[in-house]
C-alpha cells in the first residue's frame, strides 16, 4: 500500500497493511525543526507547504494536515517595518498592528485598536461576517484567508508530493467561531441567557463552514479535519454539546460526505462522557482522545464504545510522554497503543493534540521505528 | 418571610445564576436588618459551594458555573461596600497572572471569577509577566497565594523561573499553577505548592492553602 492508500483504508474501516501514522504538528514544532523566518513561515505558502513536505519526510507521516490556507501572495504589501529579534520576529503593519512571530510558538498579535464584543443578546444577523475571511488559531490570533487564494496551499502540496500521501485540510467549527466572536467567558454564558441568538450566530458560521468546506473537497483533498477544542467536557455539557455543537458540526459533515470526502472531528481534554455524541454529527472518525492527565479516554474503551462507527485518529500524549517522556517511556506508551489500535479496523496512529513546540526530533522519529516494528497487521 | 427562609432563596439564586434575584434578595436580606457578614457567610459562600461542589460531579458545567458566579459577584457588589465599613477581610488575596510568553487569559480569568465569587480578593495582572511583574505585584498588595497560568508548553517552563524568583528572596508564599498542559507531575517538578486542573479544584486549594472553607 501506499501511504495515501494506507491513511484512506484506515479511514474507511478497510484492511491495512500495517497501521498508518499521521501526526499534526503545532506551528512552533515545525518552526523549530524547519529554521526559517516565523514570518515567512507563517505567510508565505512556498515556504509553508515546503515546511509540511519536508517534515512529513523527516518523521516518516503518511500524511499532511494542512491547518492553514488561504495565504495572501501579496502581504509583504502591508509591511510597515520588519526586524529581527533575540525573542522574535517583529512585524509592523501600515494599519498600526504589530504580530511578534515567535521561533517556537504561535505568533503574538497586538492589534493597534482592540475590538470591541458585542454582548451576545444584542448581536443581529447584520453584525455577523458576509465572508469566512479568518481562521481563528487561538485567542487573539487570525489568519486571514484570501479569497482568490483560498487553497493554493493543496495545488501547491499536489505538486510536490505527486498524490502519494493523504491530505487533509482543516477548518474551524462554528462554535469556535462563536466565541472568538463574542468572547469566551461571554459566549459561554450566553448559552443560558441568549440561546436563540447563540443558535442563530453559529448557524450562520455553519453555513459559510460548509461552503468553505465543500469548496475544500474540490482541492483532491482526502479529509477535513474539524477543529472544535473546546467542545469538551472541561467546557460544556453533553447536553449542551447535543444542543449547540451537533447541529452545526453535523450540517457540515452531511456536506462534506456527500461530496466522498472523509471528516473528522477534533475535541481538546476530556471528551469521554460524549464520544458517542461526536459521533452522532455524522462524521467519518474522530481525532485526539487525550488520555490521562490531560484528557480522560481509555483507546481499547474507545474501540469497544465507538470502534464500529468510524475511526479513531490518536491518542498519544505530547505532551507528558513525548515532550516530558524518555525514550524508554515513549516505546512503552506508544507501544501500547499501537496493539491496541491495529486489533481494530480504523485506526490511525497520532499524536492526541499537536506535537508539542519542544518535543525532539528524535521521539517523534521514534513513532515511525515503532509503527514498523510492532504496527503490522 | 424569616431570615433563614431568604438566606436559602439567596442560595439558591447563585446555585441557578439569578443574578437580578440574588441582588434583589440581598437588598431584601439587609432591608430586613440581616448582618453582611450573615448573608455572605449562610446565602452567598453556602450557594458557590454547591456550585462547587456539582462541578465536581459533573452535574454543573462552565456556563453554567459562570452564571452562578455572576449572582455571586452581583450580590457581592452590594455587600462589599458594606463589608469594608465594618472591617470584614476578604477570605484572602490572590495574585493572578499568565506568564511570560502566553497571551491567553481564558482559565486565568475563569479561576479569577470563581475565587471572587468565593469570597477571595482577587489582583488579576493580566498576561505575559515576568518574574519582575509577579514580584512587584507581590511588595503592593501581599497576597496569601500567587497563582501561575500556562496555556501553552513553552511558556509554562517559565513557570519555574517564577518560583526561583519568589524563593530567591526568601519569599514563603505559596506558589500555585495551572493551565491546560500543567500537570500535577510537572507541579511538583518545579516546586510548586499546589495544582489545580480547573477553576473549581482552584478554589478548594487556595482554601486548603490558606485553611479556609
Amino acid at each position: 500500500m501506499t501511504p495515501r492508500e494506507r491513511v484512506l483504508a484506515a479511514m474507511r474501516r478497510e484492511p491495512v497493511d500495517t497501521v498508518p501514522l499521521m501526526c499534526q504538528m503545532s506551528i512552533g514544532h515545525m518552526l523549530q525543526q524547519y529554521r526559517c523566518s516565523p514570518a515567512d513561515f507563517w505567510h508565505d505558502v512556498d515556504t509553508f507547504a515546503d515546511g509540511l513536505v519536508r517534515l512529513r519526510e523527516l518523521y516518516g507521516f503518511d500524511g499532511i494536515l494542512v491547518s492553514l490556507h488561504g495565504h495572501d501572495p501579496s502581504w509583504r504589501g502591508g509591511i510597515a517595518s520588519r526586524r529581527m529579534t533575540e525573542e522574535y520576529e517583529e512585524i509592523v503593519w501600515k494599519n498600526g498592528d504589530a504580530t511578534h512571530y515567535l521561533f517556537d510558538d504561535l505568533p503574538e498579535h497586538i492589534a493597534a485598536r482592540p475590538r470591541e464584543l458585542p454582548p451576545v443578546g444584542e448581536v443581529s444577523r447584520n453584525d455577523l461576517p458576509a465572508a469566512l475571511d479568518v481562521i481563528p488559531v487561538s485567542q487573539g490570533l487570525k489568519f486571514f484567508i484570501h479569497p482568490a487564494h483560498r487553497f493554493d496551499i493543496f495545488r501547491t502540496l499536489h505538486d510536490r508530493t505527486g498524490g502519494m500521501y493523504s491530505l487533509h485540510g482543516e477548518i474551524t467549527s462554528p462554535f469556535d467561531y462563536y466565541l472568538d466572536f463574542v468572547g469566551y467567558q461571554e459566549g459561554l454564558i450566553g448559552m443560558i441567557d441568549a440561546p436563540e441568538t447563540v443558535a442563530m450566530i453559529m448557524g450562520h458560521y455553519a453555513e459559510l463552514i460548509e461552503e468553505l468546506a465543500v469548496a475544500m473537497c474540490g482541492e483532491g483533498i482526502d479529509a477535513i479535519k474539524v477543529s472544535s477544542p473546546y467542545a469538551g467536557s472541561s467546557f460544556i455539557s453533553p447536553e449542551f454539546y447535543a444542543a449547540f455543537v451537533l447541529p452545526h458540526e453535523g450540517r457540515i459533515a452531511r456536506a462534506v460526505r456527500a461530496q466522498g470526502t472523509e471528516i473528522y472531528t477534533h475535541t481538546c481534554g476530556a471528551v469521554n462522557d460524549r464520544l458517542e455524541l461526536m459521533f452522532d454529527a455524522g462524521v467519518s472518525g474522530i481525532e485526539c482522545l487525550d488520555p490521562e492527565p490531560l484528557g480522560d479516554v481509555d483507546l481499547a474503551d474507545a474501540f469497544r464504545r465507538i470502534g464500529h462507527r468510524g475511526f479513531i485518529k490518536g491518542n498519544i500524549d505530547s505532551v507528558t510522554v513525548l515532550l516530558q517522556g524518555t525514550e524508554t517511556e515513549i516505546e512503552a506508551d506508544v507501544r501500547r497503543r499501537i496493539e491496541t489500535g491495529r486489533a481494530h479496523p480504523g485506526f490511525i496512529l497520532s499524536t492526541a493534540c499537536s506535537i508539542a513546540p519542544r518535543v525532539k526530533r528524535e521521539h517523534v522519529r521514534l513513532l515511525r521505528t515503532l509503527v514498523d516494528r510492532y504496527g503490522g497487521t | 418571610m424569616t431570615h433563614h427562609s431568604l438566606l436559602l432563596i439567596l442560595s439558591q439564586c447563585v446555585i441557578d445564576g439569578r443574578h437580578v434575584e440574588s441582588e434583589q434578595t440581598v437588598r431584601t436580606l439587609l432591608g430586613e436588618g440581616a448582618s453582611p457578614m450573615s448573608v455572605l457567610d449562610d446565602g452567598l459562600l453556602p450557594g458557590m459551594a454547591v456550585v462547587g461542589q456539582r462541578f465536581r460531579d459533573g452535574e454543573m458545567f462552565l456556563p453554567q458555573v459562570l452564571v452562578s458566579a455572576r449572582a455571586m459577584k452581583t450580590a457581592m457588589a452590594v455587600l462589599e461596600p458594606l463589608l469594608a465599613a465594618s472591617n470584614v477581610e476578604p477570605k484572602g488575596t490572590v495574585l493572578i497572572g499568565t506568564v511570560k510568553g502566553d497571551v491567553h487569559d481564558i482559565g486565568k480569568n475563569l479561576v479569577s471569577v470563581m475565587l471572587q465569587g468565593n469570597g477571595y480578593r482577587v489582583v488579576d495582572i493580566g498576561t505575559q509577566n515576568p518574574v519582575e511583574k509577579y514580584l512587584a505585584a507581590y511588595e503592593q498588595h501581599r497576597p496569601d497565594v500567587v497563582g501561575l497560568s500556562a496555556l501553552l508548553t513553552t511558556t509554562m517552563m517559565y513557570m519555574p523561573t517564577v518560583i526561583a524568583g519568589f524563593r530567591s528572596r526568601g519569599i514563603p508564599v505559596p506558589v500555585i499553577v495551572g493551565g491546560a498542559p500543567v500537570t500535577q507531575r510537572f507541579a511538583g517538578e518545579i516546586g510548586a505548592d499546589g495544582y489545580a486542573k480547573n477553576a473549581v479544584d482552584a478554589v478548594d486549594l487556595v482554601n486548603r492553602l490558606l485553611k479556609r472553607t
